[in-house]
């Protein structure tokens, strides 16, 4: 046990920020508790009203109130005056999942003149009533000690204050494709310098070497000359091409690039980074589909490049192309492979292609070997278009993939085709274009060490989370948009930069940011600086700094996420988490250990029995309830009451199975043909 | 090892063929079909085959002649595929395939042919008629023979070598060798479907409504009936009162029927009538004109106007020879025979796989 826990009353923290303040945590000595019964969500499994009775015994607890919602308006202004009245120092709410409420109950508090701090959510919904509505009485058990717990954590609660950080309105956007370049354009219309920073010499990137795109029709290289039109119109961007970038330092807010411009060294300050590097196509390797062996396999690059530059007649190598055969998935959804990942935009590229050359040159047969078409969307229509056009379209699988094999001069598919039950055949084309897929660019591990970006298994920019945080990175401050994230269309990578660059937005409008101070703390008496902190530290967090004539760790509270992995490492006990304190932590565990002693609800006056029998089942589950007073006196098996209530036989096996385990029923012999168990209620 | 070709597509949208590219074999017409059976490739195999233009595997198969063209399956399509019309072009492309003459696939693909031909014959009756300076008598007592002579010379010329041929398509060349005993004890399965379409009763909407089978039944026996009464009981010139009857019965089912399908073709309100081909307008019309054109020929022997209104003769005469010469050989006729002996055969192939076992 920590020595801190000696003096129950009043402790002085041995803990100091590094700015040297100390401060001391009184223990919260009037503390409110609040628990919900979320409608019955949690009063129908866990027996709220007497853990509310139990909970006001508890030391230093001064209100403990059962609720119907907790986050209702009424019930609000209830806790904003009992804060006020009883000058509560603390609370503690147990109702659902803090992702849902932290900030309705710390608003709370902040209303009524408390630290938002000072206040603990305790999870009772999803951890007790949803996960064990099979036992009521241990999920009574289970919310009594998460309480207790709680109230202990509370107590040790510390007021604490936002970090606040001034930003830069200026942002870095590393490559200047489409998702760049349209981002950039948003940036500085929202007010933010920007600096677009291109490593090739011109602008564009992949969107600018591409011909007609779906559904326009427009040239890539029109729709770029449009967009950096528009962009060099704008004073507020800055666009540096064949740059690079050397370095990357400082945090969220703050943050310096260091870049090169031909000989030339720049600095520049901006208050956020976004990435868009954008991706590679794969290139296959030499013998994969006749790729470098056959001179009639190309890439669907190639392809384009040819649909382009062919006038009248689709030429290749001297050759009339007649017929052509696309193959899909080269490069991608490789099960063994490295690309597990299907490249979202091939199918509709492929198909458009086809489509392209049906309109420009006549009498063109189109083979389409897929394994799945995925054109989703309005892209459907490319595949409808194209299906009316009479190509052909024949599904492969992984395991049998086509055989491109040259015979006689001619250039010969055998496919095994899943729709014809997997008939073989084999035909043959004057060209076979191979579409390939997407892959990280080759630089992308640079750009990712640079800025400390993880990747996925897949070696794209990894976001936080698909849904939730889609374009925001692990690094606070830098932001990913675009393919270098994972395979989309141009129109998924503009709509992802533009969230991004919305995104960035928000947190430099203002020209400061605050940020939630649950961050590592240090004790300056106690470190010694021997690196260990800073070493597991993956976001660069820890740096030395000299204090009263020795080294000790200090934390960038801006970068720093509170992951806490540099407590268990520190030999000295001399760092921990906010809000995680071994104080909290332990003397949460000691209420959770307490022993509970949780009545079952004899005393009930509720729910009588036509028979005039009391039987007390209030809080459990109301079938129970009708299997009880279906038995009554007498002894019925499975499939008699099964008939009697209505209910399935499997499912009344469940609920006699428990409430035999809870002692409210009882097995009372075979029935005559000795077939089933009979069950009666229990005295 | 099956070859692809993509030029098929192209072929069989000239036997009526539309929009069959849109398929991406979900198989709901094998869903929906109810003479599908547990190997679930009846009708999407025909459909996958068309698309990818395996001729030989087209050629070999009965199962074109096993749908009925309920319709269940192109109403149920969800890319409007239209599977049941190319069920119905690939009895076409199948009926021009076993045609040694190669004048169904002709007729089939250019109505030009088909009305050109039409036009020959009507020029060569009336000629003959107005030209050849016999009697009337004489000129029906011919038009008799011609029908006797045309009926035998149809069947030993070109119906009864394309039943060899088609033989030898589904049967021979796929190797079944069934012993003779089979080809005896699935006879019976030949004349059943002639002259009930047993099968078409397996089909959902006609489980429900048996009036479609039910005309079409009676449509079959009265024009073969008909055909009897008037080759063989030799209607015109019978003085039986209950043979005269018996045509005018035979006669008028038919252009009664017929009517009847015809209005259904012009409403368009199911599936199967929804694209008409002139093949399918030809055979309808052509059947009602033999049937109405008799008839009135008959009540006008009995008036005794027959010679005032010769013309009446006249036009029956070249409706036969029409139907004769063209529907019968290489129209939608031979669809009635290759149907049966699709079923006959299928029936062998079926019992020699048992007798394998």
């Amino acid at each position: 046990m920590s020595p801190l826990n000696d003096d129950k009353d009043s402790i002085t923290s041995s803990f100091y920020l590094t700015k040297q303040t100390s401060f001391r945590i009184a223990m919260k000595q009037r503390i409110g508790v609040y628990i919900c019964h979320c409608g019955g969500n949690i009063s129908d499994y866990v027996d709220v009203e007497q853990l509310s009775k139990l909970i006001a015994n508890e030391d230093n607890v001064v209100i403990s109130k059962d609720v119907m919602f907790a986050c209702s308006d009424s019930t609000q202004k209830d806790m904003v005056q009992d804060i006020n009245d009883q000058k509560l120092d603390a609370i503690v709410v147990a109702s659902c999942t803090p992702k849902l409420h932290t900030h309705t109950f710390r608003n709370v508090a902040i209303r009524s003149g408390l630290n938002p701090y000072n206040y603990t959510q305790v999870n009772v919904r999803e951890q007790c009533s949803w996960a064990h509505s099979d036992k009521p009485m241990d999920a009574t058990i289970k919310a009594y000690g998460l309480i207790r717990a709680g109230i202990n954590r509370v107590k040790y609660s510390e007021a604490l204050e936002n970090i606040e950080i001034t930003a830069q309105k200026a942002v870095g956007v590393i490559g200047a494709g489409i998702s760049g370049m349209r981002a950039a354009v948003d940036l500085a219309r929202m007010g933010n310098h920007v600096y677009l920073i291109e490593k090739e010499a011109n602008v564009g990137g992949r969107v600018a070497e591409s011909g007609k795109l779906f559904m326009t029709g427009e040239n890539g290289k029109d729709v770029i000359d449009r967009l950096y039109k528009r962009i060099k119109e704008i004073p507020e961007i800055t666009v540096f091409t064949n740059a690079n970038l050397d370095k990357v330092s400082g945090s969220i807010g703050d943050f310096t690039l260091e870049v090169s411009v031909k000989d030339e060294a720049l600095k520049l300050n901006v208050g956020a980074v976004l990435v868009t590097t954008g991706f590679d196509f794969y290139q296959p390797k030499e013998g994969e589909y006749g790729y470098k062996l056959s001179d009639n396999v190309i890439t669907l690059q190639q392809f384009n490049k040819l649909i382009e530059t062919s006038n009248d007649k689709l030429v290749y190598n001297g050759n009339a192309i007649k017929s052509v055969a696309y193959i899909y998935c080269v490069g991608s959804r490789q099960s063994k492979g490295e690309n597990k990942y299907c490249s979202r935009q091939c199918c509709s590229a492929a198909i458009h292609s086809s489509l392209n050359v049906h309109e420009k040159f006549s009498g063109v047969k189109a083979f389409h070997l897929y394994r799945d078409i995925r054109t989703y969307g309005k892209q459907e229509l490319l595949y409808t278009e194209s299906s009316r056009k009479g190509d052909i379209y024949i599904k492969y699988e992984e395991k049998e993939p086509p055989a491109v094999e040259v015979k006689n001069n001619k250039t010969v598919i055998t496919v095994k085709d899943y729709l014809t039950y997997k008939k073989e055949l084999s035909f043959d084309v004057d060209l076979v274009v191979l579409v390939t897929g997407m892959v990280p660019r080759s630089d992308s591990n640079d750009i990712s060490s640079k800025l400390k970006i993880p990747t996925g298994s897949d070696r794209f920019f990894n976001e936080i989370h698909p849904k939730l945080k889609p374009v925001e990175t692990v690094i606070k401050g830098v932001y990913i948009g675009g393919t270098c994230q994972g395979p989309k269309n141009i129109t998924e990578s503009v709509q992802s930069s533009l969230a991004a660059a919305s995104k960035i937005n928000t947190i430099l409008r203002k020209g400061t940011l605050e940020l939630e101070p649950i961050v590592a703390r240090v004790n300056a008496e106690t470190c010694l600086w021997c690196e260990k902190c800073a070493a597991v530290c993956e976001y660069d967090a820890i740096k030395p700094i000299e204090s009263n004539g020795k080294m000790i760790a200090q934390v960038n509270t801006s970068t720093c996420v509170g992951c806490g992995i540099c407590g268990p490492v520190c030999p000295s006990n001399s760092i921990e988490i906010v809000q995680f304190t071994d104080n909290e932590i332990e003397s949460m565990i000691d209420g959770f250990m307490e022993k509970a002693e949780i009545n079952t609800k004899q005393d009930s006056q509720e729910n009588e029995i036509s028979s005039g029998k009391q039987i007390k089942l209030n809080g459990f589950p109301k079938i129970w309830r009708e299997i009880a007073s279906a038995l009554d006196d007498k002894t019925l098996t499975i499939p008699q009451l099964s008939e009697q209530l209505g209910v399935e036989s499997n499912v009344l096996t469940w609920h006699l199975m428990t409430m035999n385990r809870y002692g409210v029923v009882e097995p009372a012999g075979l029935d005559e043909d000795e077939a089933y168990y009979m069950y009666k209620l229990k005295k | 090892m099956s070859h692809i070709n993509p030029d098929f597509a192209d072929d069989i949208t000239k036997f009526g063929a539309k929009d069959f590219n849109l398929c991406f074999n979900c198989g709901n017409c094998t869903a929906v079909c109810s003479l599908s059976t547990n190997d679930a490739t009846f009708p999407r195999e025909m459909i996958r085959y068309s698309t990818l233009g395996l001729e030989d595997e087209i050629k070999s198969s009965l199962k074109p002649w096993l749908c009925y063209y309920c319709g269940e399956c192109s109403s149920d399509c969800p890319r409007q595929a239209n599977p049941g019309e190319l069920m119905m072009s690939l009895r076409r492309w199948l009926t021009a395939t076993y045609d040694w003459t190669g004048l169904s696939g002709l007729l089939y693909k250019h109505m030009s042919v088909y009305i050109g031909g039409m036009i020959a014959l009507l020029a060569a009756v009336v000629g003959f008629i107005y030209y050849s300076g016999l009697s009337k008598e004489v000129v029906m007592h011919y038009g008799h023979l011609f029908e006797m002579f045309a009926i035998a010379g149809v069947f030993a010329v070109i119906l009864l070598p394309n039943i060899i041929r088609m033989w030898y398509f589904t049967v021979i060349k796929p190797k079944v060798k069934a012993p003779i005993k089979v080809y005896f004890k699935a006879l019976s399965e030949l004349f059943v479907h002639m002259f009930t379409q047993k099968r078409f009763l397996g089909c959902e909407d006609t489980k429900e409504n048996r009036t479609r089978w039910l005309l079409h039944f009676i449509l079959v026996l009265s024009y073969l009936s008909l055909l009897f009464t008037t080759v063989f009981l030799d209607w015109f010139s019978t003085s039986s009162t209950f043979v005269i009857w018996l045509g005018y019965v035979e006669s008028a089912a038919i252009f009664i029927i017929t009517t009847v399908f015809m209005s259904m073709r012009v409403r368009k309100t199911d599936a199967m009538h929804k694209h008409s081909q002139p093949s399918d307008w030809f055979f309808v019309i052509w059947l009602f004109l033999m049937g109405i054109t008799s008839f009135a020929v008959r009540l006008l022997i009995d008036l005794n106007l027959i010679n005032t209104l010769f013309w009446v003769f006249t036009i029956h005469f070249t409706v036969l020879v029409q139907w004769a010469l063209i529907i019968v050989p290489f129209g939608k006729w031979t669809h009635f025979l290759y149907r049966s002996f699709a079923m006959y055969f299928e029936r062998i192939i079926g019992l020699n796989n048992q007798l394998k076992k």
